[in-house]
């Protein structure tokens, strides 16, 4: 050892709220947005919207084949149904052989989930024709593709907004558990948070807030998505 | 021919989206994907740390240090236990990570007891590391090593001093990681050294112990000697550990040695710079930092650097 | 072939220790059954009542938006600052995710029944009591027990997340890679698959039993649209 032993700056010190172990500080919060929790808040949002977009990119043409092609509705089914009960601490676990502890990992059970929920809804969406109306189409002579774009997508509208808001709602909920494999978003701060010799209550608090709000925010602005896209819907169901 | 254009209209509209998944998948794959393949002059340093606060300062500590010479640094924090990060070492998918002395000797080299010394330990450590092709660095003069706690009020009821003094409680629960089950520094090593037959073992998230001694879940529990609850006056008794079953634990950053070669004598004078300056108190003091003051990290390893004029 | 070797090692894993592997699932089981039970002794009747009420749409229905916004592992958090480590706190986090879908589709399968059958069923001169016993939860049992079946898998999936505060089966062994390696992470993995997914078939089962005779064809299992999460 050099002789000049290190120089222990003043680290800031916590507050009498967070020294003292209270419920909610919101100082810490304001302080460590920059960080702790705005990262990891930032990283959700662009989990989410990864493995959405993506789950939505393979979920619609399946649905859309499946509609077209009546008989591959059941083998697609049985398959989201199979996915449907793989639990997702498992799932990412099981991918690793795979594709490793990354980032990808993540984002692939993640597409998973998505397309289990938004396959099936898009497909009943698709179904809510009232095959009458059809019928009454093709009778003017629209084609089928007119019959889809023009009848059958419009009204299945509220189906697949009702299938997004589920999608990524559950997608952000999930997204806590990516943490038991990468220390990134929401979920991450509150493992840190639960390894403090007494768990750091603040931070517990303010992630799951974050996340939860995340979520509920996320569900609203699909609903009000969805009044713009299919005005008729806005007084059919609350 | 209806048939003919939904059929069509299916596939472009299939291909379409097949098309942005796939670049949108490349794109997040590619963004993922850790810069590995950098210069011959000056190798990315992959940094790693185990699961717990004091790994993060340390991360965090060698990480803005190198930084600030100009090396090019990828971190990756909280990988797992030292089962996990040191296979990580040897596999190349990081070539540095904090390590502790003891830990090398009896849990990544299987040895059943610690050398006598702090020195001796590290010794030990470096020989052992070197036939690998892993250089531990010079050792940080604190040591972290790991002790039995039991709260103040079960110390006094039990009349307990040191671990062997366990035998007089008769069957109890003893709280720790998960990994302290089946290692000699931990679990294994204290009731196979002291005799105590009756403990089974309660297993706990890191950070956990004190939560859990102090609903009584367990009776004793595992714990870091440089944890701020410990610190005088504490609500916690350290049992005395005579026969050093938890060894000697400096700090030795571990790095591959072909990493260590391409990266040149600033790499080495830089490692140990910081390292010389971990001394107890130091770290002490970072520990509570974090723990108590709950800064992050980061800003405790910045301020620590800028004081030490290492930034 | 490393992916090949990787679950080779893990069945190696499950072929080895089946006796570890059956008690740190039955330690889950425990754990998720008990969860069910408060979930369904709160939600079940609630649910009932207000859709045999016809009130409170608007409390069934946020509880299951709230509920699927409600991580598991903030659920855990939060429990575990007012109640400690351990299976108290695990099971009363577990069972508030296991409340939402009860909740819900107890009301909706209540409520939904066809309002003319309750009025003949009135008219007949039948009190609450008789048109809920004999009428509305006969009819309302499929998509009921479509609730108890949503529930029941994702408290038993969910489980393993307890890990983080003590006990959570076998996901101890998940978030223990140092001590067992790969091979036990996937295998335990493998065994919470296969767990949940023997709840799901083993209810689906049940439900295809309990389900009145009349009531058989109109309940064949659709791809739930609901996907609580897991």
């Amino acid at each position: 050892m050099d002789g000049n032993g290190p120089v222990i700056p003043n680290f800031g010190q916590g507050d009498a709220c967070v020294t003292g172990d209270h419920t909610f500080c919101w100082g810490w919060v304001r302080d460590h947005w920059s960080d702790t929790l705005g990262p990891a808040l930032w990283q959700h949002v662009e989990l989410t919207a990864v493995a959405v977009g993506i789950g939505f990119a393979i979920a619609f043409p399946l649905a859309l084949l499946a509609h077209r092609f009546r008989k591959l509705e059941q083998p697609l089914g049985a398959f989201s149904a199979l996915l449907y009960t793989i639990p997702s601490i498992a799932l990412f676990q099981l991918l690793v052989p795979f594709t490793g502890i990354t980032w990808t990992t993540v984002e692939i059970a993640l597409v998973a989930y998505t397309l289990v929920i938004l396959f099936p809804n898009v497909v009943a969406g698709l179904r809510s024709a009232p095959p009458d109306v059809v019928e009454a189409a093709e009778g003017m002579g629209l084609t089928r593709l007119q019959v889809l774009l023009r009848i059958e997508l419009p009204l299945a509208l509220p189906a697949i907004v009702a299938g997004l808001r589920i999608a990524v709602v559950s997608t952000i909920s999930i997204g806590t558990i990516a943490a038991f494999l990468l220390p990134k978003g929401l979920g991450y701060p509150i493992f840190v948070a639960l390894g403090n010799p007494i768990p750091f209550k603040t931070e517990i608090y303010a992630a799951g807030g974050l996340a939860v709000g995340l979520a509920l925010l996320c569900d609203a602005g699909l609903v009000v998505l969805r009044w713009a896209l299919a005005p008729w819907t806005r007084l059919a169901r609350a | 021919m209806i048939r003919k254009h939904t059929r069509r209209a299916a596939k472009a509209a299939f291909a379409i989206s097949l098309g942005v998944a796939i670049v949108i998948g490349l794109v997040t794959a590619g963004l993922a994907r850790p810069a590995h393949a950098t210069t011959k002059a000056s190798p990315t340093i992959v940094i790693g740390t185990k699961n717990f606060a004091e790994e993060f300062i340390l991360g965090q500590l060698y990480k803005q240090a190198l930084e600030a010479r100009g090396f090019k640094v990828s971190y990756k924090e909280n990988i797992g236990a030292t089962e996990i990060v040191h296979p990580a070492l040897r596999s190349g998918k990081i070539n540095f990570y904090p390590e502790y002395t003891g830990v090398v000797v009896q849990v990544i080299y299987n040895h059943a007891s610690s050398p006598k010394t702090a020195a001796a330990t590290y010794r030990l450590a470096k020989a052992l590391e070197a036939k690998k092709g892993i250089t531990a660095m010079k050792p940080t003069p604190f040591s972290d090593t790991d002790a039995l706690a039991v709260t103040n009020a079960t110390a006094k009821k039990y009349r307990l001093k040191t671990v062997g003094d366990l035998k007089k409680v008769g069957s109890f629960k003893l709280g720790g990681p998960p990994t302290c089950k089946t290692r000699t520094t931990c679990f294994l090593g204290y009731t196979k050294q002291y005799g105590i037959t009756k403990a089974s073992f309660f297993p706990l998230g890191i950070g956990l112990s004190y939560t859990a001694l102090d609903r009584g879940q367990v009776l004793a529990a595992d714990v870091f000697t440089t944890d701020p609850p410990l610190a005088k006056p504490s609500k916690y008794t350290v049992l005395a550990d005579p026969k050093h079953v938890t060894g000697f634990q400096n700090v030795t950053p571990l790095v591959r040695t072909s990493v260590l070669k391409a990266a040149g004598p600033k790499f080495t004078k830089t490692v140990n710079a910081v390292s010389a300056k971990l001394t107890t108190p130091a770290i002490a003091a970072m520990n509570k930092a974090f723990y108590v003051d709950k800064q992050s990290a980061k800003s405790i390893a910045q301020k620590f650097l800028k004081a030490n004029g290492l930034l | 072939m490393i992916v090949a070797g990787a679950f080779g090692d893990a069945f190696r894993f499950i072929a080895d220790n089946p006796g570890f592997l059956a008690t740190k699932a039955l330690d889950q089981v425990e754990l998720s059954a008990a969860a069910l039970a408060i979930a369904l002794a709160l939600a079940l009747p609630l649910g009932i009542v207000l859709g045999h009420l016809h009130r409170g749409s608007s409390i069934a229905i946020g509880s299951s938006i709230v509920g699927r916004a409600l991580p598991s592992l903030v659920l855990i958090g939060v429990f575990l600052t007012f109640l400690g480590i351990g299976f108290v706190n695990n099971m009363v986090a577990l069972a508030v995710l296991g409340t939402g879908p009860v909740l819900t589709n107890s009301y909706e399968a209540v409520d939904g029944v066809e309002r003319d059958v309750v009025e003949a069923a009135r008219g007949m001169g039948m009190t609450h009591l008789q048109i809920l016993r004999r009428v509305e939860l006969p009819l309302a049992l499929p998509l009921l027990f479509t609730g108890i079946r949503v529930a029941a898998v994702t408290i038993v999936a969910t489980a393993p997340v307890a890990s983080v505060a003590g006990g959570g089966g076998l996901g101890d062994i998940i978030v223990n890679q140092a001590s067992y390696r790969l091979s036990g992470v996937l295998a335990a993995s493998l065994c919470v698959m296969a767990l949940s997914t023997a709840v799901f078939v083993g209810l689906a089962g049940l439900q295809a039993a309990v389900t009145p005779r009349g009531l058989r064809r109109t309940t064949v299992a659709r791809t739930p649209l609901r996907k609580e999460q897991l």
